[in-house]
C-alpha cells in the first residue's frame, strides 16, 4: 500500500483512495477508541466519527505520521462523547450489588453468555485492566493508549496530543503508576510473572 | 521514591532517556534495590499492557458519498440553467408588482384629476352660468404631463384627460344646478365608475406575453436541472 499515494489522492477529494487508507487503519482506531471508551458500541460510533472526520480535514495534513494524526482525531471524537455523555448521564454499566452498591468487580464486563469454564482467566484480566485503564484520567488514558497499546514513540505521541514531550513522559509514568496500583487489587487474576512487586509502596 | 524517579524509570523502560541519564540511572540500579522494584513494577504493569488483545473492528468503517456529503458531478451547463431559473423567476414576480404598482399609480392619478375637477366645479357652479368652463379644465391639463415619459399616451385615461375642457364638466356643472338633491350621489357614482374603467383597462408596463414566456424560461429551466441531476446521479452510482 503506497500511502503517501493513497493520501494525496484522497485530499483531491477521492473516497475510494481514503476507504483504503481506512480498511488499513480502522482495527487500530476502533482499538485506540475501545480502551478509551470502555465499551464496544461507543468505541465504534466514535469510530465511524473519527473517519468522517478525517475524511472532511484530510486537506489539513501536512505530511508526518498518518497514523499520529488519526489518533488524534479518534482521540478528540471520544472526548466528544465522554463529554457529551458527561453533560446527560446515563443508567451505569456497571450493575449493582444487592445492598444497592456498585460491584468493585471487573467480573462484572464479563459475557454472562460465557460458561464459567469459559470465563478464562486471560479474559479476567482483560477485563480487570480495561477497568483500571477506565478509572485513568482521560489525558492519562489517551497516552497510555497510544503508547502501550498502539506502540507510537513519544514524538509521535505529542505530536498527536499536542503536548510536549516532557509531559508525554510526565503522564505516562504517572498513568502507569497510577494502573499498577489500581491492578494490585487485582493480584489473583495476574499471572505469576507479571505479579508486582511491592516496590513502591516502601 | 519520588515522581521525578519514576519518570525517568518510566522513560528509561521505553528507551526514550538521554544516554548520559540512562547511565546515570543504571549507575544507581546497580545500588539501588527499591529503584530496581519499580522498575520491574513498571515493566510489568507495561507487559500486561501490550497483552491486551488486539479486537478486530466489530464492522467496516469505510464511508460512502452521503456519509461524507459528497455530491454527483454536475454538467458544467448546470449553473446557466440555474442562473436563468432564478432571473427568470424573479422577473416573472416582478412583472406582476410593476404592473400591480402602475395600476395603482394610475387609479390615484384618476381620482385625483376627477375629484379635484368636481369640487371647483360644485364651488364655482352657482356663480357663474357661462364660466363653468375653464375650471374643471385645471386638472384635466394637468394630467398628461403625469404621464409624459410614459409610453402608453394613448390610453382611457389620457383620451379622458384630453376632451374638450368644456364638454364633461358643463355637463357635469349643469346637471348639479338643475338637480341640487342629487349633488352628492351622482358624480361620486360617476368617478367610481370612471376609476374602475380606468383601473381595468389600466395599460400593462410588462405584457402578458412576456410574463407567460418568463414563466416559460423558469419551469423549462428548472425541469432540465432536476433531469440533469437525475441522469448525474445515475451516472455517479
Amino acid at each position: 500500500m503506497d500511502e503517501q499515494a493513497l493520501i494525496t489522492d484522497a485530499q483531491g477529494g477521492n473516497l475510494d483512495a481514503f476507504n483504503t487508507l481506512i480498511l488499513h487503519y480502522q482495527d487500530s482506531v476502533f482499538n485506540a477508541a475501545l480502551r478509551i471508551m470502555g465499551d464496544s458500541d461507543l468505541a465504534a460510533d466514535a469510530s465511524q466519527e473519527a473517519f468522517i472526520s478525517a475524511f472532511k480535514s484530510i486537506g489539513s495534513f501536512r505530511g508526518g505520521s498518518f497514523k499520529g494524526w488519526l489518533m488524534r482525531i479518534v482521540t478528540n471524537a471520544c472526548y466528544d462523547e465522554l463529554r457529551r455523555r458527561k453533560r446527560r448521564p446515563t443508567t451505569p454499566l456497571e450493575p449493582e450489588t444487592e445492598d444497592g452498591e456498585e460491584m468493585d468487580s471487573p467480573r462484572w464486563l464479563a459475557d454472562p453468555n460465557m460458561t464459567p469454564a469459559q470465563q478464562s482467566e486471560a479474559d479476567e484480566l482483560e477485563h480487570a485492566i480495561q477497568h483500571c485503564i477506565n478509572n485513568l484520567p482521560l489525558e492519562f488514558k489517551t497516552v497510555v493508549v497510544m503508547t502501550d497499546l498502539q506502540g507510537m514513540d513519544y514524538a509521535e505521541v505529542a505530536s498527536a496530543v499536542r503536548v510536549p514531550l516532557g509531559t508525554i513522559k510526565s503522564r505516562l509514568a504517572r498513568a502507569r503508576l497510577r494502573l499498577r496500583e489500581c491492578l494490585q487489587g487485582f493480584e489473583e487474576l495476574l499471572p505469576a510473572p507479571y505479579r508486582l512487586e511491592d516496590g513502591m509502596n516502601a | 521514591m519520588n515522581r521525578r524517579d519514576i519518570e525517568l524509570l518510566s522513560t528509561y523502560l521505553d528507551g526514550e532517556l538521554k544516554e548520559s541519564d540512562s547511565a546515570k540511572l543504571e549507575a544507581r540500579l546497580k545500588t539501588d534495590a527499591q529503584l530496581v522494584s519499580v522498575l520491574n513494577d513498571l515493566r510489568a504493569t507495561r507487559t500486561l499492557l501490550r497483552k491486551l488483545p488486539s479486537r478486530k473492528a466489530p464492522r467496516n468503517f469505510t464511508l460512502t458519498r452521503k456519509m461524507v456529503g459528497q455530491n454527483p458531478p454536475l454538467p458544467r451547463t448546470y449553473p446557466i440553467f440555474r442562473f436563468a431559473t432564478m432571473v427568470a423567476t424573479l422577473l416573472f414576480f416582478f412583472s406582476f408588482g410593476i404592473n400591480s404598482f402602475r395600476s395603482q399609480m394610475s387609479s390615484q392619478a384618476v381620482g385625483i384629476g376627477i375629484g379635484g375637477g368636481n369640487e371647483s366645479l360644485v364651488q364655482e357652479a352657482p356663480a357663474a352660468e357661462e364660466p363653468a368652463a375653464p375650471a374643471p379644465a385645471e386638472p384635466a391639463v394637468e394630467e398628461p404631463e403625469l404621464y409624459a415619459d410614459s409610453p402608453a399616451t394613448e390610453t382611457p385615461l389620457d383620451a379622458f384627460s384630453s376632451q374638450p375642457a368644456d364638454a364633461v364638466p358643463t355637463e357635469d356643472a349643469t346637471r348639479m344646478m338643475e338637480t341640487p338633491a342629487s349633488k352628492d350621489g351622482e358624480p361620486e357614482n360617476l368617478i367610481e365608475e370612471e376609476q374602475v374603467q380606468v383601473e381595468q383597462e389600466a395599460p400593462r408596463v410588462i405584457s402578458s406575453a412576456w410574463q407567460i414566456g418568463l414563466a416559460i424560461v423558469a419551469l423549462t429551466s428548472a425541469l432540465l436541472m432536476g433531469l440533469m441531476r437525475q441522469v448525474s446521479a445515475r451516472r455517479w452510482k
